[in-house]
């Protein structure tokens, strides 16, 4: 079997702009949803009792249903419900947001629920309210726990905006499947775009692991 | 706005053959990577080092690919490479197996090496031998670690069939996006779509939840 890599570089630029894409998308994905899931996991343990259920249902149900058919009912079907139609990769921001933050939130109500309640109890004896509570004694000792697991938040999201190429997000994934259908080179192509993925993901999971282990020792107590 | 539900009813049956071969896909796939996985979690215990190099290298590798480029990859390279014909659903299966089997590894591994050395030796003191200190004290404790996690991982493989519909594996997910090209019922059939993972998903994370409850181990 002969290798020809010529589509690999004529296309680089192309290919570039995809990985940029991709980056971007990332980057945004996990921004918006390390927000959204903290503030979803803060309403789960501290939040009113309905809002408590309706966050669990939303959590649940999250968990229950494939990232691309969140992807495909975001750009397909949300447009047609309210009349509003989301570019590409605005659509996939949103879904993969949606999709990762109800992770997040279950990130940081087991890092809140690790720290043991006579600590809280203390502090409400000693006649810190309970917002300073959480503020001041149970944030800070759970946030260190969370961090391993906001790392793995970032592969997650960097594997699955690989999904968004279902809907046209041009991202690499995307350019990948252009160019190989286009120059009939799919061997070539597609190993290359495994080798690009795993040189990003590769690092990221080696470094949460060392960051890992520099912090495991901060979060006991 | 004209909605016509009608559309799911009268595709009700090729949705259920659809959703039931989700389930065969997820079954088969766990069922393969359950033990290709304690294969390779044994082979990195096992102290050669070249089979735990290349363990390693095989976990390593697929834990760090997005799933949906190794369906991709079976699809197109592999028939390439080894020069044989796959059908859609041989491939995806294989997609699924080769990334499942490299998270099921870790979670053994996990799990074995969770409990501590102190147990091992002193079963050997006990006059116990290695193999018996492993099946009587070391994977039943390791194993009520394990089963939750893998619990876990079934629930994403259930959800991480839905990928193989980019290779046409006429899957829950395949079969509600052709009808909906097919009948341009759009909102109505992704509705369906996701409403029939829901309904299957959901108890699943409840169930998964559960076990974590009453399997969790705390030392």
């Amino acid at each position: 079997m002969d290798i020809d890599l010529s589509p690999l570089v004529d296309s680089w630029q192309y290919l570039v702009d995809g990985l940029g894409v991709t980056l971007l998308l990332s980057a945004l994905t996990v921004v918006c949803s390390l927000a959204l899931g903290f503030a979803i996991g803060l309403a789960r343990c501290y939040g009113p009792a309905w809002l408590r259920w309706s966050v669990v249902f939303y959590i649940d149900s999250m968990r229950s249903i494939p990232v691309l058919v969140v992807l495909v009912w975001t750009y397909f079907a949300f447009p047609i419900l309210t009349g509003v139609t989301l570019p590409p990769f605005w659509a996939a921001l949103v879904a993969l947001t949606a999709h990762i933050a109800a992770y997040v939130a279950e990130i940081v109500r087991a890092g809140i629920g690790s720290v043991r309640p006579g600590q809280t109890r203390a502090a409400l004896a000693l006649g810190l309210s309970r917002a300073q509570t959480v503020r001041e004694i149970i944030l800070p000792q759970s946030v260190v726990r969370m961090l391993p697991a906001f790392g793995s938040i970032l592969s997650i999201a960097i594997k699955d905006t690989a999904i968004a190429a279902v809907i046209a997000v041009p991202e690499y994934m995307k350019q990948s499947e252009t160019v190989a259908g286009q120059s009939f080179r799919p061997f070539e192509v597609f190993t290359g775009a495994a080798i690009v993925y795993f040189l990003i993901l590769f690092p990221i999971t080696r470094l949460v692991d060392m960051v890992y282990v520099r912090l495991a020792h901060l979060g006991k107590s | 706005m004209r909605l016509d539900w009608s559309v799911v009813w009268q595709n009700a049956p090729a949705l259920a053959e659809g959703t039931l071969l989700t389930i065969v896909l997820t079954v088969v796939t766990m069922a393969i990577a359950v033990p290709a996985g304690i294969v390779i979690a044994m082979m990195r215990f096992s102290g050669l080092r070249f089979l735990a190099g290349a363990a390693a290298a095989y976990v390593e590798f697929f834990r760090n690919l997005p799933l949906i480029l190794v369906v991709y990859w079976a699809y197109y390279v592999m028939p390439v490479a080894l020069d044989v014909q796959f059908t859609g659903f041989t491939t995806g299966l294989m997609a699924l197996c080769l990334n499942v089997s490299a998270y099921n590894s870790e979670t053994f591994r996990a799990g074995i090496g969770s409990i501590r050395k102190g147990q091992t030796e002193a079963a050997l003191a006990l006059g116990l031998s290695r193999w018996q200190a492993m099946r009587e004290i070391v994977l039943p404790q390791a194993a009520r670690r394990v089963l939750p996690v893998l619990a876990s991982t079934w629930v994403s493989l259930f959800k991480d069939t839905s990928l193989v519909s980019v290779i046409a594996v006429g899957e829950l997910a395949y079969t509600a996006m052709r009808i909906r090209s097919q009948t341009f019922r759009v909102l109505e059939m992704l509705t369906a779509m996701a409403a029939i993972y829901w309904a299957l998903g959901y108890p699943q994370a409840k169930l998964v939840d559960w076990l974590h409850r009453r399997l969790g181990v705390t030392e």
